[in-house]
């Protein structure tokens, strides 16, 4: 399955760059991340818990960044299995500064099996552009806060939806 | 095939389940049919620590008029919405939805109460509320609150129900003056879910133009929505084949289609065009 997408931060591509390569940002700004650890130069090993509606799961796996050229540029392989099934893939991730918005740019592909992609297929690609959504407004905010400001408090992801599902919906229209 | 243990209770009335509900909002959840949230548990895609089983509470499965609205209770079944001779002839809509539903067994157990608070993506009821612009009523710890069907659909499976509440209630203002409605569908054909699902009203002026158009859409985005750049094309307008024809290539504006192994994002936009116009036409044909 083909994945892609634009999101908009305001803030710098550095800053931007360097939120998307923090272990701790990207644990608060993942979707149902439990855990997320350094495991060498530029692989984390993490566990996620990922669902909508009353439909959840829980997934082990691993990030590797590679091809890395700060600040426009990094490739992500990721592999991942839990109960619910297994999906592994990788994609770009490009930055492109214009004036005070950081556009980012990702485009992947990746292989869902198992019994979430058997039954719920029709649904996979939409859970992915939601969860994609969640995690840049949430890293555009952290992107955002100045050096040493702390980050803005989570855990609104309930009432923040139905604003997100506004900024989707305004992405798509472009 | 086996879900992993959980405790179940069937409470008597509402207000025991909106407490039972209360106790644990983040490990109880509502059952009314089943037929989205037990298949999902046997498969263990869902794992919720109690079921609250609402179905069994009589006095939340009813269809009445009362003034100018329609009162749907919400574990009214699909068969009896199906077979409804009331609304047959107030809001054939409904019933032409119910009845497009899977199969009988199907009809027979799941809710409309059921189906609109899961928002499948591709559920039917979703897009028969919003084009019928119903309210729908939600009761929890703190009482009882209205939301509009357009404000209900939050996302993918994600609605503005919040942990603790019930959907008890659709309401729908009653069709009045020289009105249409259709429901055009395309079942996917091992499921029954709407590949694309297109719910229409119409209400039409004395000399036959359009006064206003309503059209719900499933199957085709992450929720139902309505059709708005397609309703504004035919409002006012004198629904000729080629003004219905080209508001219908309107369905899917802004909208960012589903893609599956049955159908591409193109195709499915391509069969909500088609079927947008087939339903404006049936809908337009079915006015007295």
């Amino acid at each position: 399955m083909k994945l892609e997408g634009t999101h908009e931060l305001e803030a710098t591509r550095e800053r931007v760059y360097q939120s998307l390569v923090n272990p701790e940002v990207l644990q608060r700004c993942i979707p149902g991340c439990e855990r997320l650890e350094r495991t060498g130069d530029n692989t984390f090993a993490a566990t996620i818990r990922a669902g909508v509606g009353s439909i959840k799961g829980v997934f082990e796996g691993n990030v590797q960044l590679e091809d890395l050229r700060e600040p426009e540029h990094f490739r992500m392989v990721v592999n991942g299995k839990g109960a619910p099934g297994f999906l592994k893939g990788s994609g770009d991730l490009e930055l492109l500064q214009e004036g005070a918005i950081t556009k980012v740019k990702y485009a992947g592909d990746v292989q869902v099996g198992g019994t979430i992609a058997s039954v719920g297929q029709r649904m996979i690609q939409g859970t992915a552009k939601m969860m994609a959504a969640q995690f840049f407004t949430c890293l555009g905010a952290e992107a955002k806060a100045a050096p040493g400001e702390p980050p803005p408090k989570q855990g609104f992801f309930r009432n923040a939806l139905r604003w997100f599902s506004g900024w989707i919906k305004s992405i798509f229209r472009k | 095939m086996i879900p992993v243990p959980f405790d179940y209770q069937a409470p008597a009335t509402l207000d025991e389940a909106v407490s039972l509900l209360a106790a644990d909002p983040d490990g109880a959840k509502v059952l009314a049919g089943g037929h989205s949230l037990i298949p999902a548990m046997k498969l263990r895609l869902a794992q919720p620590q109690m079921l609250v089983d609402i179905a069994r509470i009589k006095s939340l499965s009813y269809i009445r008029e009362e003034g100018n609205q329609i009162l749907i209770g919400a574990t009214t079944t699909h068969y009896q919405l199906e077979s409804s001779d009331l609304l047959k002839q107030i809001c054939p809509l409904l019933p032409a939805c119910a009845k497009s539903i899977g199969d009988v067994q199907v009809r027979n157990k799941g809710t409309i109460g059921g189906s609109i608070a899961h928002s499948d993506p591709a559920g039917d009821w979703p897009a028969a509320v919003l084009a019928l612009n119903a309210d729908l009523v939600l009761v929890g710890p703190g009482g009882e609150r209205v939301v509009k069907a357009a404000d209900f659909f939050v996302d993918l499976l994600t609605t503005d129900l919040q942990p603790g509440e019930i959907l008890r209630e659709i309401r729908i203002e009653k069709p009045s003056g020289r009105f249409g409605q259709a429901y055009q569908k395309v079942p996917h054909p091992a499921s029954g879910f709407a590949v694309v699902g297109i719910a229409v009203q119409i209400a039409l002026n004395d000399d036959g133009s359009c006064k206003a158009a309503q059209i719900g859409v499933t199957g085709v985005g992450p929720k139902a929505y309505r059709a708005q750049a397609t309703e504004a094309a035919l409002a006012g307008s004198s629904l000729d084949e080629q003004i219905v024809s080209s508001a219908a290539t309107h369905v899917c504006d802004g909208v960012d289609p589903n893609a599956d192994l049955y159908a591409s994002a193109e195709y499915r936009c391509h069969l909500a065009q088609v079927h947008a116009r087939r339903g404006i036409q049936a809908a337009k044909a079915s006015v007295k």
